[in-house]
């Protein structure tokens, strides 16, 4: 191990690593810009060069990427990656109150461990949690999309309109319908567009829905948002973290190792599914959605916990855990490097110092994100007049960016426009964008669930993980309903009686 | 006056660029249109042939354009809308290329191409969960008879998918096709023992099956490969079922021929270079060169194979 250690220590590692990282962490940052298209194009470069160092340019950038989404979402209300959008709904308050260093401080803090943690796991238990994780099927897979979806009680009872959530979620399911049907190849609602064949991408739509909104919506204010200066000039650096934190993070860690595992889009998943958590167990529950550190905390770690996940499948069986896994699955086979056992004895002087290369990867993160953090909090102080339209051109830039679409341009704006107006009538954006993303993995599970139970809907319960599943969607789903109807009536009762 | 002198700087124009055609082509880089993502395995082959190109011709010079989507239709229609100046042409993949003719969605027929020869292929195989009983064809056949066996195949209308439907009416059983997003989830349901055999392509499984955590049961090919010698056949076994996944140079059809026959002459050096050869075999990918005529016939009999499948159950 100490030979694999000094690998990593060279100075040329360190600096691939740092480079990687910082790059990373300003691609995660940017709208339209996401940790699969940086590492998807930089593969073929890397083939070039020394596989080792390739490996470890791209490892930094994916753990860099999932940090830096963080950062727009919290100063700017603009996530820069689906799984960012739950950072969103605490950090951005958190922002407009002045706090942003301490968001920004919380959720690099969050990724750091959420990140360790996930990268220590995969160095310590890769193949027996691979093993496990085959035993999940398209079955679990239906019932993790749902668990996921349960989500939107948790952003309801924030704008406290449920049926209002429910209704955003289901348009975004409904959206999502659009394109081909994966069960019988036949074209749903693609009026003879080529480009909607593949279905709607969620990063226009994402883009769209938010970074755009979010511009139009400081273009539109008549008078400029008073944020509290004050707060930004104190010695932000030595604010501590806040009390009780360190249970959100641990869970939040967690939760998205566990389902950085299993095969599939794991991120946004994972941060909705801690953050719902982590309200749940929250003893401040009343202070969520109003900017409260620990959702930052659990939604971070969480989406930082996949990294070290999704590599566990990808690196000793080959089933990549997501796209970005999937990408650079793609640079270990351009070296040869054939993913399964092979990578651990035959190549074992390349696979573990690019594992080992994560750690330093966070630590560069957590250096990169505490260090600059009270500079970028003063992004959330530039005009509007500069910001909306460097950010807009961002956003353009970045729809057509991601498959070379000028139709998903188009698509942003008009997520733009529909979405503003759906805003203005208190429909949660959030809850459509989940709704968007985990529409078609739920569909997805349900339909192979199906077919593989020959058209029983029996398999949904029967094996062990799914009963626990089961239970943990109950769980989520039951005390915030019990709660929702019995403050509704409370509200109605005196109504009654007047 | 004025516009006499545009007309004639016009002409002048057209006649030297048509003179520099002929004589100095390629004068600008050539686009490489790939029709799937950065990093795949086409698109490693594109990178590999056109970096062993360069580095063998003076004055070639290729940029990789990646359109994926659509199971490569977005990239294949970009290709036969190209400025037919011999500066762009793609990388296609069977059977995608002709199964959306079969289908009608697509804009573009095989006519719409110049065919300039085939790169690479990745042989159709049957796998296995590792614990199976099923050892070989015969025994798929015979388990299907008995009962409803459950079997993966990329999306309808991939190569799997007409591998297995091509299965089903020379064994005359009947499966239940489950149609996944991709080899990713195929993989995940034969090694979780999810299903009861996948229709994949060799470089998909190879690792696994070496590993044990899968058994291909055949390659459904006339020739065993090099990279699996010991695998039998379908022929071997009996059945006349053959499925391979080819990759293949193609031009939009209107350039001018002469280019093309350079092009052409240029490409098959570099399929049998030495250098080229030794960076597929460690890329995993197994080459099938093919002249642009051989290709051309292989893609009209496999058009109508895929026809003949699509006419009986569209999808």
């Amino acid at each position: 191990m100490m030979e694999y250690i000094s690998i990593v220590f060279q100075p040329i590692s360190l600096f691939t690593i740092l480079l990687g990282t910082v790059a990373g962490v300003a691609i995660g940052g940017m709208p339209g810009l996401t940790a699969t298209m940086a590492v998807g194009l930089l593969v073929p470069f890397t083939y070039t060069m020394d596989p080792t160092m390739g490996l470890m340019l791209l490892g930094g950038i994916y753990c860099g990427a999932m940090y830096g989404g963080s950062i727009p979402a919290i100063l700017l209300n603009t996530p820069g990656t689906p799984a960012a959008v739950a950072t969103a709904i605490e950090g951005f308050p958190m922002s407009q109150k002045g706090k942003a260093g301490l968001a920004l401080k919380v959720s690099v803090v969050a990724s750091f461990v959420g990140g360790s943690f996930s990268v220590l796991v995969l160095l310590l238990f890769a193949p027996l949690l691979a093993q496990q994780a085959l035993k999940f099927g398209p079955a679990e897979t239906f019932l993790l999309a749902l668990m996921g979806l349960a989500g939107i009680i948790s952003i309801a009872d924030e704008n406290s309109s449920l049926i209002k959530a429910l209704i955003a979620g289901l348009l975004g399911m409904i959206i999502a319908v659009v394109g081909t049907d994966d069960m019988s190849g036949s074209l749903r609602y693609t009026m003879g567009y080529i480009e909607l064949i593949d279905g709607i991408d969620f990063m226009p739509a994402l883009i769209g829905l938010f970074s755009m909104i979010q511009m139009l919506e400081l273009a539109g204010m008549r008078k400029k948002h008073e944020i509290d200066m004050s707060a930004l000039h104190k010695k932000q650096k030595s604010e501590p973290m806040p009390k009780g934190i360190t249970k959100h993070i641990a869970l939040g860690s967690g939760t998205g190792t566990v389902i950085g595992v299993l095969p599939g889009e794991g991120a946004t998943i994972a941060a909705f599914i801690s953050y719902n958590i982590s309200k749940r167990i929250s003893r401040t529950k009343e202070l969520f959605g109003k900017g409260n550190p620990e959702g930052i905390a659990a939604a971070e770690s969480g989406n930082n916990g996949c990294v070290g996940g999704s590599l566990v499948p990808t690196l000793t069986l080959g089933i990549p855990g997501n796209s970005v896994a999937a990408a650079l699955m793609g640079a270990f086979i351009i070296h040869g490097m054939i993913p399964g056992p092979d990578l651990f004895n035959e190549y074992a002087d390349r696979t573990y110092p690019f594992i080992i290369s994560l750690f330093i990867a966070n630590l560069v993160f957590l250096g990169v994100g505490l260090t600059v953090a009270p500079y970028l909090a003063k992004i959330a102080l530039i005009p509007p007049a500069i910001l909306v339209p460097v950010v807009s051109a961002f956003a353009v830039l970045g729809s057509y960016a991601l498959n070379n679409s000028v139709f998903d341009i188009y698509l942003m704006i008009a997520f733009a426009i529909f979405g503003l107006l759906l805003k203005k009538l208190n429909f949660s954006l959030e809850a459509l964008i989940l709704g968007l993303i985990l529409g078609p993995i739920a569909e997805g599970g349900f339909t192979q669930g199906m077919i593989i139970g020959k058209g029983s809907p029996w398999i949904f319960f029967e094996s062990p993980i799914a009963k626990i599943m089961w239970v943990i969607i109950l769980l989520l789903l039951i005390p915030p309903l019990y709660s929702y109807f019995k403050h509704t009536s409370l509200l109605k009762t005196p109504d009654a009686e007047t | 006056m004025k516009t006499g002198f545009t007309k004639l700087a016009i002409l002048t124009t057209l006649f030297v660029s048509s003179l520099v055609f002929a004589g100095d082509y390629p004068s600008e880089p050539i686009t490489v249109i790939v029709p799937s993502k950065a990093g795949g395995s086409t698109d490693r082959t594109a990178r590999m042939l056109t970096e062993i190109a360069e580095k063998h011709n003076k004055g070639y010079e290729f940029v990789i354009k990646n359109i994926p989507g659509s199971g490569g239709q977005k990239g294949f229609e970009a290709i036969n809308r190209a400025k037919p100046d011999g500066y762009t042409i793609g990388l296609v993949f069977t059977p995608q290329l002709v199964a959306h003719i079969a289908s009608k969605r697509a804009k573009y027929n095989l006519d719409s191409f110049r065919i300039l020869g085939n790169v690479a292929q990745d042989p159709a195989i049957v796998v296995v969960p590792k614990d199976s009983k099923i050892k070989n064809l015969g025994d798929l056949a015979k388990t299907a008879k008995e009962n409803t066996l459950t079997v993966a195949v990329n999306g309808i209308g991939s190569d799997d998918f007409l591998a297995a439907k091509a299965f089903e009416s020379k064994a005359g059983v009947t499966f239940n096709l489950l149609p996944t997003k991709g080899s990713t989830e195929q993989k995940a349901g034969i090694l979780g023992g999810h299903v009861d055999a996948a229709f994949m392509n060799l470089s998909q499984m190879i690792a696994q099956h070496k590993a044990g955590d899968a058994h291909i049961i055949a390659l459904l090919a006339k020739e065993r490969s090099d990279k699996l010698p010991d695998m039998p056949t379908s022929k071997e076994q009996g059945y006349e079922v053959y499925m391979t996944a080819t990759r293949g140079l193609v031009a939009p059809a209107k350039v001018d021929a002469a280019t093309l026959d350079k092009l052409e002459a240029m490409f098959a050096k570099v399929m049998a270079d030495d250098e080229f050869k030794a960076k597929a075999t460690k890329g995993n990918i197994q080459l099938l060169p093919m002249t642009g005529k051989e290709y051309g016939e292989y893609l009209k009999g496999l058009q109508a194979d895929t026809q003949a499948v699509y006419d009986k159950a569209p999808w």
